[in-house]
């Protein structure tokens, strides 16, 4: 083909003519055993898409193991799971800001007429993370950034937050001590009756 | 597409599929011309493609074959890449500090998901590039490619290969375990002997706060600071300049037209006709040309993925190195450079260290940028020639057997206290060391007159023993050559006159440390 004119597209293989009545030539021969095993390629065919297809497998492996390299089995952050004193320590009605600066939570102990339990609230704003403060005089928590307010227990009832604050899980330790997980939140109110939500005090 | 001898009912169905895809707008913004193998896309294959265009169009056959070049070059800068690709990812999780980079190595190692892979990739791969860069280096010459036009590209060469070599000794730091705090100590204290720069070498006028090995080390240790130098250099300042280098090393050798030329058939040779005369005769085989689509880009990804093959089965199968956390109090015994400086090393038991760590690797850097200039013999160049350039060719030959055999030596033959081990031997760090007590110095006065009687000999004799020699190279060319190879050979005397004269130094100057 000259280099300069443009090349027509690719047609099909023109198809082979039908045999003629044999006198079993070595190419009629050849003719018939590729009708004997039907096959769709000829042996150059095949070998040129396995050795395609095992480098492209093989391509794929590494973008796989690329990709999976890029998640350490182990992180190296910081401990999560805190001790935070024991039920005697909480007052009834009272939401506890002693251990809000070192772990980020407020430990909440309701009445009895509201139920009783000791439970741990995150003291992360649900509109875009700030830390907010509860004041006690108006009985809300409110975020300085945006002005989310959230009522006593956390739901949010003012402010463009969507949600209500989360709350960690607790459990009692062997040494009598609340011992709470910051790492492990629940965020919907219907799962705050779990029994690892809250403490019956 | 190959002519099946019968249509096959696959292709049938997909080819209108197959046509309408690759004449929409989105494919042919991508791939412009068109795949089938006409002449024309072969060429374009090559000249519109970024990456491919460092190629020529068109190569001479003799090219093509394996054992013309061994693929050496290439596959120097195919490991290049792979090194670049297995350290950005290792960068991922390796912190620079004394604190973290020995536990980011194990974590690499346990931790994280084909992080072992990767890190033995990377360090093989270094290995196996410095192996091939020296290798380049010696098919270069035996295919006399630094001849001219080529002599400025051989320079290039050289300092890719130092380039090589130092990118390989920073990056021996990172582990920082004790392998690595070792290895540098003993390349770092060869700085400290430069002469005059260095704190330790003879007429220093700097102290240990401002030296040579200072500015490497940003301080008087192998800490913190160092750890840091040499990340740097290692991952951003010697792989920009080695790009930089590359960049016109390609250049120059599409500006020059690929070395190969066809040597004459076996007939004529048997007859003695050289390529020089046959080519004058038949000036037509130097105009015939393949495409290097598909000719020459087949073989080199043919031998790319070989040799990935073998990087990654033997990353698979052999743990890269790594010994216990780097401890600034316990040096092992023996501590042994990185096996390419090992013979630098083994030369510190016959020379001072200004000597053996400075002056003979500038000699020899300087001593193989000198060659093309040197080399008047305009035979030879594009084919393996010994009968026209025995005298180039040998003392080359001569150069390279003593950096490996040195290299040998240091890394298998050393044992404790650097004593001398067989190779199947076991170490005992109980073995009494050998005796220096028989050890002398020459008398100066004696020592200089031998190395003044052994320079003017070797200047002299060869001048009026060999003198068409003399009088091609001409005097200034002479007296290089001869120098070089004087110092080379320097090696061996000094090695015989230790082993078996007992003399240690043959000019002693204690007060300005400096000893010959």
């Amino acid at each position: 083909m000259s280099p300069d004119q443009p090349t027509p597209p690719a047609n099909p293989p023109a198809p082979r003519p039908a045999p003629a009545k044999p006198p079993k030539s070595i190419q009629q021969q050849q003719v018939d055993e590729t009708k004997v095993w039907n096959l769709w390629f000829t042996r150059r065919e095949f070998l040129t898409l396995a050795a395609w297809g095992g480098f492209f497998l093989w391509l794929g492996g590494t973008i796989g193991a690329a990709l999976r390299y890029f998640l350490p089995n182990v992180t190296y952050d910081p401990p999560t799971r805190f001790k935070i004193g024991r039920p005697e320590d909480y007052a009834s009605g009272e939401v506890n800001t002693r251990f809000k600066k070192k772990y980020r939570i407020w430990v909440v102990r309701d009445t009895p007429a509201q139920g009783g339990g000791l439970y741990v609230i995150y003291a992360r704003c649900t509109h875009l993370g700030c830390t907010p403060n509860w004041l006690s005089g108006q009985n809300k928590f409110k975020c300085p950034c945006h002005g989310s307010g959230f009522r006593w227990g956390g739901i949010n009832f003012e402010g463009p937050a969507p949600r209500p604050l989360e709350r960690c899980r607790v459990a009692l330790a062997d040494d009598g001590q609340i011992i709470t997980d910051v790492g492990d939140r629940f965020k919907d109110p219907k799962d705050w009756h779990r029994p690892d939500a809250y403490l019956k005090v | 597409m190959a002519d099946a001898p019968k249509p096959m009912k696959f292709e049938e169905r997909l080819a209108p599929v197959a046509r309408a895809i690759r004449t929409s707008q989105i494919w042919k913004s991508i791939f412009r011309h068109g795949y089938q193998d006409t002449p024309r896309n072969r060429s374009l294959m090559i000249l519109s493609n970024v990456f491919f265009h460092i190629h020529a169009v068109k190569v001479r056959p003799a090219a093509l074959p394996f054992r013309y070049t061994w693929r050496m070059g290439e596959l120097s800068f195919y490991l290049f890449l792979v090194l670049t690709v297995t350290g950005i990812l290792l960068m991922f999780y390796y912190r620079p500090t004394v604190e973290h980079a020995y536990w980011d190595m194990k974590d690499l190692a346990y931790v994280v998901p084909f992080g072992r892979l990767l890190r033995n990739m990377h360090r093989w791969s270094a290995h196996v590039m410095v192996l091939f860069v020296m290798f380049h280096m010696i098919s270069v010459f035996y295919r006399s490619a630094y001849k001219p036009p080529r002599e400025y590209n051989w320079v290039i060469g050289v300092i890719l290969l130092l380039i090589t070599f130092l990118l390989s000794f920073t990056g021996y730091l990172l582990p920082w375990d004790q392998l690595a705090i070792w290895a540098v100590t003993v390349g770092t204290n060869m700085a400290a002997n430069t002469p005059i720069l260095g704190s330790e070498g003879p007429l220093a006028i700097v102290g240990p706060d401002m030296d040579a090995r200072f500015v490497l080390l940003g301080s008087k240790i192998v800490g913190q600071a160092g750890l840091l130098r040499f990340y740097v250099l290692h991952c951003v300042l010697l792989p920009v300049a080695f790009l930089m280098f590359i960049a016109v090393h390609f250049w120059r050798i599409r500006k020059d037209d690929f070395s190969a030329v066809p040597v004459p058939p076996k007939e004529e040779r048997a007859k003695g006709v050289q390529p020089e005369e046959w080519h004058k005769q038949h000036p037509e085989v130097l105009q015939e040309k393949v495409f290097t689509w598909p000719h020459l880009v087949s073989r080199q990804f043919v031998s790319a993925v070989v040799l990935t093959m073998v990087l990654v089965g033997w990353s698979l199968l052999a743990n890269a190195p790594l010994e216990e956390l780097a401890n600034p109090n316990l040096t092992p015994n023996p501590s042994k450079a990185p096996w390419y400086f090992v013979g630098l090393q083994e030369l510190l038991v016959y020379f001072d260290p200004w000597i053996a760590g400075v002056v003979f690797p500038t000699l020899i850097i300087m001593g193989l940028m000198a060659i093309p200039y040197v080399d008047p013999n305009p035979r030879g160049v594009g084919y393996y020639n010994f009968r026209e350039r025995r005298f180039a060719v040998s003392m080359f030959t001569v150069g390279v057997v003593l950096w490996f055999g040195l290299i040998f030596i240091g890394y298998y033959m050393r044992g404790p206290g650097w004593e001398l081990y067989m190779p199947w031997e076991a170490w005992n760090h109980h073995r009494p060391p050998s005796s220096t007590a028989g050890l002398r110095n020459t008398p100066n006065w004696f020592g200089f007159l031998l190395l003044a009687g052994y320079g003017a000999l070797g200047m002299g004799l060869p001048k009026l023993l060999f003198k068409d020699f003399y009088k091609k190279l001409g005097p200034v060319r002479y007296g290089v050559v001869m120098f070089f190879v004087l110092a080379m050979f320097f090696v061996p005397v000094k090695v015989i006159l230790r082993n078996f004269f007992d003399i240690k130094y043959l000019i002693s100057l204690p007060a300005w440390s400096l000893n010959i």
